[in-house]
């Protein structure tokens, strides 16, 4: 039987159109631009959850999500009769994305970034985004913006800083010499801005006018922001390398890393904790012109550790791509145990303290990863046995 | 995919840092490296492609001769194809082998350049090279285009103007290579295009506009390795002497069914114990007596 023409030609016109779709499925959809931000907002505090297309608000007492209440405290309800949750979404036609957490401007207002360059100013009290256009920035943000009493310090990934003044949002200064993104939130200490940038400097600037003051070279990108203390900031950058900067621009120490350290160190009693993509952890002691280690550099992780890690007592807390976070010995590095997860762990953690206002009996460490099945779970600090876990 | 991608994004990044960190440079450089090492898979198309053609005549033969015993006619063809050594999927291969290298080169020029904190997250650890971590992260704006997003045509200023020209050029490349890859076929004996002849000037149409689709869709990146693919290809062509270039212009159109007429080019062979007889003549007394 002879197949008509047009058969055929229908025959390999759908052919074409089943390679065009298995080339857009194989090359795949959008993925999250980045991880989420989790911080303490609100009085009494709720965990402020910033991630993909919305922000919401949680119970730390049990993981649920806040309701929202009216005047006289009822909870409010919807057209069917079910509670309003404190949640916000972008507005207008442009998709918005929070990865950041938002500033708090006073008791009922806080200021959103979105990742599309968009500042919202969100009424607490409702969940309501105030100005829905949202006031431009000159780029996408990636990382917290740093607020001061006068400015706002707007990191961007277009690699730029823009400062604007916090009363008005008008534009107060830009730096603009970094040649790559911004990815980390500035640092402020004694009248210096300090801004790193995935083109290898980190740059210290006048706060008041951007008045570039010196830069140094670290060698590789540095995404995350620098640690300050008695004089000395201390960062990690994709060179591999944990560096000790004075606060003239001179690298006083460095010490050799397996992968690239992307998460913020952490000084505790002067020792430096930091972890790497490669999965290893490192306790270096400050030696002035040295970075020696404590303990040998220990792989904890079979996947990078992107986050900074949590030390707190005894302990080291550290989230894994691999979906695991481990409780390692602060004076040994030795593994005590591990808490598996759906999905990868990449966002910063967030160590609730004990509080009888909200019920939290002793600390808790706030996991993220990025399953929707778990975005966030609890664990208490002590012994990891997980308090509840929120899911999308 | 990791296998085909770590090197993949490992070499884009090794070229991008000898060649002063341009990455249009290294794509380009790229492109080349892959066509030169799939060479022997283009050989084989062209040699199958033209094989094929050779023996449309006989496969037509064989096609009115077995007009109501369909299996009977697979079986002939099959035999016909195994006597004179043509793989009937063989050109297929090539173009199976480059849609893995186009999604790996996506993912590898996404990766490479990573333009969000989870793309770069996940280049790392990707180099296989020790000290190519320092050119991280790589520029990724050429002429004012993201070269990890599609093109921008919306717009009136520069970037969508380019935006506009690398989708038609797409188009334009496409449509050259495969017209100057095609080997002439010869008409049926109504003077009609046959159907082969048909199939092929579809293929002609749909492709380009195929690939234009795919140009708009991913990245101005993907845009610059199929231009350059197609160009390298038309190249490789010419210089194997099988570049059919009367086809651009209609006029291999209805040429003599031999190739050699129509562009110039040595004459095609066909592969195989049998290639030393006339085409059609063993085949079609077999056919005959199976009868």
């Amino acid at each position: 039987m002879k197949i008509p023409f047009m058969m055929k030609r229908r025959g390999m016109l759908l052919i074409v159109l089943i390679v065009m779709l298995a080339a857009t499925a194989c090359v795949g959809g959008p993925i999250e631009a980045n991880w989420g931000h989790l911080s303490l907002v609100g009085e009494p505090q709720n965990i402020l959850f910033a991630f993909s297309d919305r922000m919401v608000l949680i119970d730390p007492a049990d993981g649920s999500p806040v309701e929202l209440r009216d005047a006289n405290g009822n909870i409010r309800v919807d057209d069917q009769g079910n509670p309003r949750l404190w949640e916000v979404r972008g507005s207008g036609n442009t998709p918005t994305q929070f990865y950041t957490s938002p500033i708090v401007l006073d008791d009922n207002r806080l200021l959103a970034t979105s990742y599309m360059g968009r500042l919202y100013e969100v009424e607490l009290s409702a969940a309501r985004i105030v100005n829905p256009e949202g006031r431009p920035t000159e780029g996408h943000v990636v990382a917290n913006v740093l607020a001061t009493p006068e400015f706002l310090y707007v990191p961007l990934s277009e690699g730029r800083v823009e400062a604007l003044d916090r009363s008005n949002l008008t534009q107060a200064w830009t730096f603009d010499e970094p040649e790559h993104g911004v990815w980390a939130q500035p640092v402020l200490v004694d009248d210096t801005l300090y801004v790193t940038s995935l083109d290898h400097h980190l740059y210290a600037l006048d706060p008041d006018t951007g008045e570039e003051q010196w830069r140094v070279d670290l060698q590789g990108a540095i995404a995350s922001s620098p640690v300050y203390s008695d004089g000395y900031l201390y960062v990690g950058s994709f060179a591999r390398k944990l560096f000790k900067v004075s606060t003239d621009g001179e690298i006083v120490a460095e010490y050799a890393t397996r992968d690239w350290v992307w998460g913020s160190p952490v000084l505790v009693d002067g020792v430096l904790y930091a972890a790497d993509l490669g999965g290893f952890v490192y306790a270096l002691e400050d030696n002035g012109d040295s970075l020696d280690p404590v303990w040998e550099p220990r792989q904890a992780a079979s996947r990078a550790i992107r986050a900074t890690p949590v030390v707190t007592g005894d302990v080291i807390i550290v989230g894994s791509r691999d979906h695991n976070t481990y409780w390692l010995e602060r004076d040994s590095g030795a593994e005590i145990f591990r808490r598996e997860m759906v999905g990868e762990v990449l966002a910063d953690m967030l160590l609730l303290e004990p509080s009888e206002t909200l019920n939290i009996p002793e600390p808790w460490i706030v996991v993220s990863t990025m399953a929707n099945e778990e975005l966030l779970v609890a664990f208490s600090v002590s012994d990891g046995v997980r308090q509840w876990a929120y899911r999308r | 995919m990791d296998f085909i991608l770590n090197p993949f994004v490992t070499l884009l990044t090794f070229l991008y840092s000898i060649f002063a960190n341009n990455m249009v440079l290294a794509i380009v450089v790229f492109t080349i490296i892959v066509r030169l090492i799939t060479y022997p898979l283009t050989v084989q198309q062209m040699r199958s492609s033209q094989a094929m053609q050779k023996l449309q005549p006989e496969l037509k033969k064989l096609q009115e001769k077995y007009k109501g015993d369909r299996e009977k006619m697979s079986q002939e063809q099959m035999r016909l194809y195994r006597e004179y050594g043509v793989n009937p999927l063989g050109g297929c291969l090539p173009l199976l082998i480059q849609f893995p290298i186009f999604i790996s080169l996506y993912q590898a020029i996404i990766h490479a350049l990573a333009a969000t904190p989870t793309q770069l997250l996940d280049l790392s650890g990707r180099l296989m090279i020790p000290g190519l971590d320092q050119h991280i992260p790589l520029e990724n704006t050429w002429l004012g285009m993201n070269l990890t997003q599609p093109p921008t045509i919306a717009g009136v200023d520069l970037a969508s103007i380019i935006g506009i020209v690398l989708v038609g050029l797409v188009v334009l490349t496409t449509w050259l290579q495969f017209k100057v890859t095609m080997p002439a076929t010869p008409p049926s004996d109504d003077g009609k295009p046959n159907q082969a002849q048909a199939m092929s000037q579809s293929m002609g149409t749909i492709m380009p506009l195929m690939y234009g689709f795919f140009a708009l869709s991913f990245s101005v990146g993907i845009s610059i390795y199929f231009i350059v693919s197609n160009i390298v290809g038309i190249v490789q062509y010419a210089l194997m002497g099988r570049a059919n270039f009367r086809n651009i212009f209609g006029g291999g159109k209805g040429a003599s069914s031999t190739p050699s007429a129509s562009n110039g080019a040595a004459p095609t062979k066909i592969e195989g114990k049998a290639k030393a007889r006339p085409v059609g003549t063993k085949s079609t007394q077999r056919a005959g007596k199976a009868k």
